[in-house]
C-alpha cells in the first residue's frame, strides 16, 4: 500500500517522484535551506567525533580536561591575558560565563525560551551567598559551601514562581516578560533596605581551607582554587545536564523547542517540561551567582544589568543553542575578549555584536550546532524490527539530504 | 458504538466565536470527513477534540468518558492522535526520532515495535528515509511522516487534520488509500479535507462545515450526490 510498491505503473510512481522533488526544492529556497546549511556544517565535526573510537574520544577528552586544569598554571604566553588583567582572575571569569551559558542553554537551546532576564537568577545566587556568610548581613550566618546547595534551590523556587505565570506565555511575550524580571530583582535589590542597594555586602564568605602562611586558599586574589572549583562544577553539571538531554525529558524540550503544538499531541506535558527547564536552568544561574560573590568577595546591585542578560545569551547563541559544549565555549569567548584585548574591552558589546551577525550569516546555529541524539527506546525497536544488531556507523556519515540518497531520482532515471 | 461525541460544542478565540453549538458522532471503525470552506471551522474543531483549545460551551464524551477539561497530552494516552494542518512535523528531527515522539506518552515498550513495523507497512517510504531531517522532506514525505507518527501512539480515534494539502494529485489519491488502510485495520478516523471529492468517496459518514456550524450531514455517497453539496464544494453544478 505504498506509492512504490502499490500497483502503479513504474511511469506514474516516477511522475510522482519528480512532483515530489520539486516541491522539495521549492521549499528548499527559504528558510530551512539556511538552517540545514548550518547543521550540515556542524555534522561535519560532530561526524568527525562519531568516528572516533570510544577509547580515542575518551583520550582526547581526558587530554582537553587536563589541559583546561593546568591553563592558569600553563599561563600560555599567546592567550595570556597579562599584563592587563591577572589571568587565573580571567579564567575563573571564563569559567563563571561558561556555567552561566551552560544553565541559561537549557533553557535558551533545549526547551527554546528566549529568557532575556537570566541574570535575575544570577543575581539570586549572589545575594543568597552574600546574604548567608557577609558579616555586613544581619540573618543566619553558615559556612560558604553550604550557601551553594541553598542558593540553588532559592533560585529553583523563584525559576518556577516566574515560570509558572509566565510559561503560558510564548515567544516574543515570554521574552518580554522574562526581561522585565531581570529588571525587578535588580530593582528590589535597590529599594528593599536589607539588599543594602549600592552599599552591598562585603566580605562574603569562601570554602574553607588555609595556606601554610595562615592565608586563606580560596582568596579574592588568587584566581586558581576558584578557577578549578568552578571547572570541577562545571565537568559536573555539564555531565548532569548531558543525562538529562538524552532522557525523556530532553527528548520533550527539543519537541518543544520544535513545535510546541505538535509536542502536546504527541503527549509531552508541555507546560511542565518548560516549568522544570526553567527551574533547572535557574538553579545553574544561581550557582554560578554564588561562587561568583564568593570568588568577588562583595555584591551590591551594580552588576545585575539588563546587557549582563544580553551578554550571556550572546554567549549561548554564539557557541550553538542547544550544544552544552558550544555553550561551554561562547560562555569562555565572551568573557575572554575583552579580558584578553584590553584595548578594544571598551567596544566589547560592538564586538559581540558583529560577531553575531557574522555568525547568524555563516554559522546560523552557532560554533558547534546542536545535534541532538533523541532515540531513547524508539532505537532497540528499530533494531527489532530492520533486524539490525545494532547502529552502522556508515550510514550515519552519509549527509542526509545528499541527493545521490534519494532512491526515486534513480527510480526516475531508469523510467 | 460511539467512540466520540461532541454535545452542543461552542470555540471562542477571544470573543470572536469559531465554533457554534457543534454536535456529532463518530462511531468505532469509521472514517468521518468534515468538509467545508476555509474559516468555517475545520481546524478549530480539531484542534478542540485534540486538546489544544478549550471550548467555551459543551461537552466532548469520548469512549464514554467526559474529555472536556481534559489536557492535551492526557488525551494522547486514551487514544485520541492528531497529525496535525501544515504536518507540524519536528523538522530538526529526522523520520525516525519524529516516529519516536509519537510514542512519548506509552508505557508499554512491546507494542512500539509493533506499532513501528504497521507505520512501515503503511510507509515504506519512511524507512528508507529513517535517518533524513523531517523539515528536508518533500510535502508528501512530511505528510507520511505525521501520519506515522501520528499512529505511533496506537490511537483508538486518529485525526487528521487536511491530509491532502499542498501534495501533488497522484499522491492525493495514494495518501487516502492508505488512510483506508489504516481504517481497514481498525482505526477510527476523523478527516477535515478541502478536497470534498476525495474525502467524500472516502468516508462513511461526513458532515458539512459552514461558518462554524454543521449545515449538512449524511453518508458520504449522500453527500457526494446532494446538488447544494455539489455546487458549493465539487465544483459542478
Amino acid at each position: 500500500m505504498s506509492m512504490t510498491d502499490g500497483p502503479t505503473p513504474l511511469q506514474t510512481a516516477a511522475a510522482e517522484q519528480a512532483a515530489e522533488d520539486r516541491e522539495a526544492e521549492s521549499k528548499g529556497a527559504g528558510k530551512s535551506a539556511l538552517r540545514q546549511r548550518g547543521k550540515r556544517k556542524g555534522g561535519y565535526l560532530s561526524d568527525r567525533w562519531q568516528s572516533l573510537s570510544r577509547q580515542q574520544q575518551w583520550a582526547f577528552l581526558i587530554i582537553v580536561v587536563v589541559l583546561a586544569y593546568l591553563l592558569p598554571l600553563l599561563n600560555p604566553p599567546i592567550l595570556t591575558t597579562e599584563p592587563g588583567n591577572n589571568f587565573a582572575l580571567a579564567c575563573f571569569d571564563m569559567a563563571r560565563f561558561a556555567l552561566i551559558a551552560v544553565g541559561l542553554n537549557v533553557v535558551v537551546g533545549y526547551a527554546g525560551l528566549l529568557d532575556l532576564g537570566y541574570v535575575a537568577f544570577f543575581a539570586v545566587g549572589s545575594y543568597v551567598a552574600a546574604m548567608l556568610t557577609s558579616p555586613d548581613s544581619p540573618y543566619l550566618h553558615i559556612p560558604y559551601l553550604w550557601t551553594i546547595p541553598v542558593a540553588m534551590a532559592v533560585t529553583m523556587f523563584f525559576g518556577v514562581i516566574l515560570g509558572v505565570p509566565t510559561l503560558r506565555l510564548r515567544g516574543d511575550y515570554l521574552a518580554i516578560v522574562t526581561l522585565g524580571f531581570g529588571e525587578i530583582v535588580r530593582i528590589l535589590a535597590t529599594i528593599i533596605p536589607a539588599m543594602k542597594g549600592q552599599v552591598g555586602f562585603q566580605n562574603v564568605g569562601h570554602p574553607p581551607g588555609t595556606e601554610p602562611g595562615g592565608a586563606p586558599i580560596f582568596s579574592n586574589s588568587n584566581g586558581v582554587p576558584w578557577y578549578w572549583l568552578t571547572l570541577t562544577i562545571i565537568i559536573v553539571v555539564t555531565l548532569l545536564v548531558g543525562n538529562l538531554e538524552r532522557s525523556r525529558v530532553g527528548r520533550a524540550w527539543i519537541a518543544i523547542r520544535e513545535d510546541e503544538d505538535a509536542a502536546e499531541i504527541m503527549g509531552v506535558p508541555t507546560f511542565k517540561y518548560k516549568v522544570w527547564a526553567f527551574a533547572i536552568g535557574a538553579a545553574i544561574g544561581g550557582l554560578s551567582g554564588a561562587l561568583f560573590a564568593g570568588q568577588v568577595g562583595f555584591v551590591n546591585n551594580q552588576k545585575f544589568d539588563v546587557t549582563t542578560s544580553i551578554l550571556f545569551l550572546a554567549a549561548v547563541v554564539l557557541g550553538g543553542a542547544g550544544n552544552k559544549v558550544g555553550a561551554i565555549l561562547g560562555g569562555a569567548l565572551v568573557s575572554y575578549i575583552p579580558l584578553r584585548f584590553t584595548a578594544i574591552a571598551e567596544y566589547k558589546y560592538l564586538i559581540f555584536g558583529i560577531a553575531l551577525v557574522l555568525i547568524m550569516i555563516f554559522r546560523s546555529q552557532g560554533l558547534l550546532p546542536a545535534r541532538q541524539r533523541l532515540l531513547a527506546y524508539g532505537r532497540t525497536a528499530l533494531n527489532q524490527v530492520t533486524g539490525k544488531g545494532g547502529p552502522k556507523p556508515k550510514d550515519t556519515d552519509v549527509p542526509p539530504t545528499a541527493p545521490e540518497s534519494r532512491p526515486g531520482l534513480q527510480r526516475g532515471a531508469e523510467a | 458504538m460511539t467512540l466520540l461525541e461532541l454535545k452542543g460544542v461552542s470555540v471562542h478565540y477571544g470573543r470572536i466565536q469559531a465554533l457554534r453549538d457543534m454536535s456529532f458522532t463518530v462511531n468505532e471503525g469509521e472514517v468521518v470527513a468534515l468538509i467545508g470552506a476555509n474559516g468555517a471551522g475545520k481546524t478549530t474543531t480539531m484542534r478542540t477534540i485534540s486538546g489544544l483549545l478549550h471550548c467555551s460551551e459543551g461537552k466532548i464524551i469520548f469512549a464514554g468518558q467526559d474529555i472536556t477539561k481534559m489536557k492535551a497530552h492526557i488525551r494522547v494516552v486514551h487514544g485520541i492522535s492528531q497529525a496535525p494542518e501544515g504536518r507540524g512535523i519536528f523538522p530538526g528531527m529526522t523520520v525516525m526520532e519524529n516516529l519516536d515522539m509519537g510514542t512519548f506518552g506509552r508505557k508499554d515498550r512491546a507494542g512500539v515495535a509493533k506499532d513501528l513495523e504497521r507505520v512501515f507497512d503503511l510507509f515504506p517510504r519512511l524507512k528508507e528515509r529513517e535517518k533524513q531531517f523531517g523539515g528536508t522532506m518533500s510535502g508528501g514525505e512530511q505528510q507520511m511522516l505525521a501520519i506515522g507518527r501520528a499512529l505511533m501512539s496506537n490511537p483508538k480515534l486518529l485525526l487528521l487534520d487536511e491530509p491532502s494539502m499542498g501534495l501533488a494529485p497522484q499522491f492525493i489519491r495514494q495518501i487516502f488509500k492508505i488512510i483506508k488502510e489504516i481504517n481497514n485495520q481498525g482505526t477510527t478516523v476523523l478527516m477535515v479535507e478541502q478536497n470534498a471529492n476525495q474525502a467524500l468517496a472516502g468516508a462513511h459518514r461526513a458532515f458539512v462545515l459552514e461558518t462554524g456550524e454543521i449545515t449538512h450531514s449524511g453518508t458520504g455517497r449522500e453527500l457526494l450526490e446532494d446538488p447544494s453539496v455539489k455546487e458549493a464544494y465539487l465544483g459542478v453544478g
